[in-house]
């Protein structure tokens, strides 16, 4: 899987990378508007992340561009800005998803991945995970054909894990994913033992494996 | 507090009075004197002539009865009587109160006389010449009327000339006024004054000008400055968040590392909410969220409270939306958004477990109300980073923003504590 980086912030696309490259992704970097938009009109990528605010021009007409070239890349906009103006125009002009910095390692990850399974259209949108199988359409579980039934949260979390698989999640990221943008309106995230503690119940009675590992004071890992 | 215009009028008109009160007086003396002194000049040509006739011609003793008894039946004013050497005396004025033969409504009438002696036939007689003099009292009485009469056209005329001025070189200090007034630092970009050809208004509206010019730039300053500092410190805060998440992914992070690394989270995470708070507080005063759509309250509020319905769980806490019906209202989605996860935030952190948050919607008036022990100082409560509890997630913000988004809408917010409730009102 191929991965564009645009982001002029060389930190961060470090961070970004490190994260993601012991995942089966191969990252590329471009730090200005002139190199992504060489390197958007002549590879593909299954996934290109999009900083709006780039030296030498405006993120938003990458964007252009691919649609003019009627590229199939996803697109995730990242942006600084967190506003809604830019939110909507971005998705009008075709990107898939958009996340506002500062944003979670994970939540990235977890984004990343739904956006490359929805762009893959051989693999029937069915996950498997050992005895596991998650249909992403009918957002159905089933352990050895056996159904189990998931709150929304729980199915958002499990999805959240297995996209994150081996990383430790911190609570905050949890209570991000779940709650979205208001999360940190509060201080408490408790509730989110609650839903690990109900999923993983919901998972050993489907008699699944313990793959979700707490860990001490920091948070969860899928452990496989 | 009298209007800058009527305190001269107030003074003019006493000054008005006090000289024309003065004047009244003045006049009867003036007008009496020279009434006495035609009068007296009068009398003395009368005499004159009568005298010299009398002396040249030749009357007797018996004539001048005859003379007297005529001048007695004819002309009541003069008389001619018989007198003694020793009572003759230099020529004398005098006057006299006595009724009038005709005019008998009138009371006493006032007389001026002038009395002299003559020798007719080497006799010595007494000629006495008397005229009606108006009355001083009668003088006085129509010069007060008159003056009252100019005193009340002199005020008439004041009060009238006062509507003139005030209405012609005075509009324009009442228009810089009520520009002054209607401006508002939050709304306006510029101060609106007439022009005008009086040159201390013109004076005043410029230094006004320059004024409100300053203060619109200063703040705009600090609101460009809010602005971009949050910018800037957003990518440092991402990178922060960034570093954190792989910091946790090490192999080797013992327990000790693991409570310092969440403790890091907390603050890093408030941090981050301060900073976007900021950011929101300089966008909705920068006009930014101006689209307009008819939105369904009692949608929102539904969806804000499934968001936070974790929350609202994890503390036990019972919510009664009372809401029945649908009130629309013209709004920016993003912004009423907000204001009510603020408002339903601030409610949920703010109440202890087991606690309980009404909602109610009455007259396009939401109240978000959560049970509580204590008042909170209404004075400073929307102010920012004016938090009154020690929460450590509060951003310090939430109630800033609250009021910037009802005051760019032109809505009301309240605050009161009754019943061991905390209530925020929002009016629409």
């Amino acid at each position: 899987m191929k991965i564009l980086i645009i982001e002029d912030e060389t930190a961060l696309v470090q961070d970004i990378i490190k994260y993601l490259t012991s995942e089966q992704y191969l990252c590329e970097w471009a730090s200005d508007y002139q190199t992504a938009m060489e390197k958007v009109s002549t590879h593909e990528y299954d996934c290109i992340l999009l900083d709006l605010m780039l030296p030498g021009g405006d993120g938003l007409s990458i964007l252009n561009q691919l649609k003019k070239q009627n590229k199939q890349d996803g697109v995730i906009i990242l942006s600084a800005k967190n506003s809604i103006e830019d939110k909507v125009k971005g998705l009008k002009l075709g990107a898939d998803d958009y996340l506002a910095k500062p944003f979670h390692q994970a939540e990235l990850a977890a984004r990343i991945e739904s956006l490359i399974r929805r762009k893959q259209f051989d693999s029937n949108n069915i996950i498997t995970q050992n005895e596991l199988s998650i249909d992403i359409h009918s957002k159905t579980v089933t352990v050895n054909e056996h159904p189990v039934s998931l709150t929304k949260k729980e199915y958002d979390l499990l999805l959240f894990f297995i996209g994150n698989k081996n990383r430790v999640l911190s609570k905050g990221a949890l209570a991000e994913h779940l709650s979205g943008d208001f999360a940190d309106m509060f201080d408490n995230h408790d509730f989110v033992y609650a839903h690990v503690k109900n999923l993983k119940r919901k998972l050993k009675e489907s008699a699944y494996g313990d793959y979700i590992k707490t860990i001490y004071g920091t948070g969860y890992k899928w452990e496989q | 507090m009298t209007k800058l215009l009527n305190r001269p009028l107030k003074a003019f008109a006493f000054y008005a009075l006090v000289i024309l009160l003065i004047s009244v007086p003045v006049y009867v003396l003036v007008v009496d004197h020279i009434w006495i002194s035609e009068l007296d000049e009068n009398n003395w040509l009368t005499l004159q002539h009568t005298k010299e006739r009398l002396e040249t011609g030749v009357f007797t003793r018996e004539d001048l009865e005859q003379i007297n008894h005529i001048w007695g039946e004819l002309l009541p004013g003069v008389s001619i009587t018989k007198t003694n050497e020793a009572a003759i005396r230099p020529d004398s004025v005098y006057e006299i109160l006595r009724p009038h033969e005709y005019d008998t409504d009138d009371g006493a009438g006032r007389f001026r006389g002038l009395v002299s002696y003559l020798n007719i036939n080497e006799q010595p007689y007494q000629i006495t010449i008397e005229t009606n003099v108006e009355e001083a009292d009668e003088t006085l009485l129509a010069i007060a009327i008159v003056t009252f009469f100019f005193f009340i056209l002199l005020i008439v005329g004041f009060i009238l000339l006062n509507r003139r001025i005030s209405a012609r070189s005075w509009r324009p200090f009442y228009q810089t006024l009520h520009s002054l007034q209607s401006f508002d630092l939050n709304k306006d970009d510029n101060l609106h004054l007439p022009p005008t050809d009086i040159q201390e208004f013109q004076e005043l509206n410029q230094s006004l000008h320059l004024l409100v010019k300053n203060n619109i730039a200063a703040y705009q300053q600090q609101k460009t400055f809010t602005e971009n500092a949050s910018h800037e410190l957003q990518t440092p805060i991402a990178l922060l968040k960034s570093k954190l998440d792989l910091l946790l992914q090490e192999k080797e992070i013992t327990p000790e590392i693991a409570e310092i690394l969440s403790g890091i989270e907390a603050p890093l995470s408030r941090l981050s909410r301060i900073n976007k708070n900021l950011l929101l507080l300089a966008k909705v005063e920068n006009q930014q969220y101006s689209d307009k759509e008819q939105l369904d309250i009692k949608e929102y509020v539904g969806a804000a409270l499934i968001l936070f319905e974790d929350y609202l769980n994890n503390k036990n806490l019972f919510v009664r939306n009372c809401i029945q019906d649908s009130i629309l209202i013209n709004t920016n989605s993003f912004l009423l958004e907000t204001l009510l996860h603020n408002l339903l935030s601030n409610a949920i952190r703010h109440t202890s477990d087991g606690g309980q948050i009404r909602i109610e919607l009455q007259n396009r008036t939401i109240f978000i109300a959560n049970s509580g022990k204590q008042a909170l100082d209404e004075k400073h409560l929307f102010d920012r980073f004016s938090s009154t509890s020690k929460d450590k997630i509060s951003s310090g913000l939430g109630l800033a923003i609250i009021k910037e988004i009802v005051l760019k809408n032109n809505w009301q917010v309240r605050y009161h504590f009754d019943n061991g409730f905390h209530t925020f009102a929002v009016s629409f």
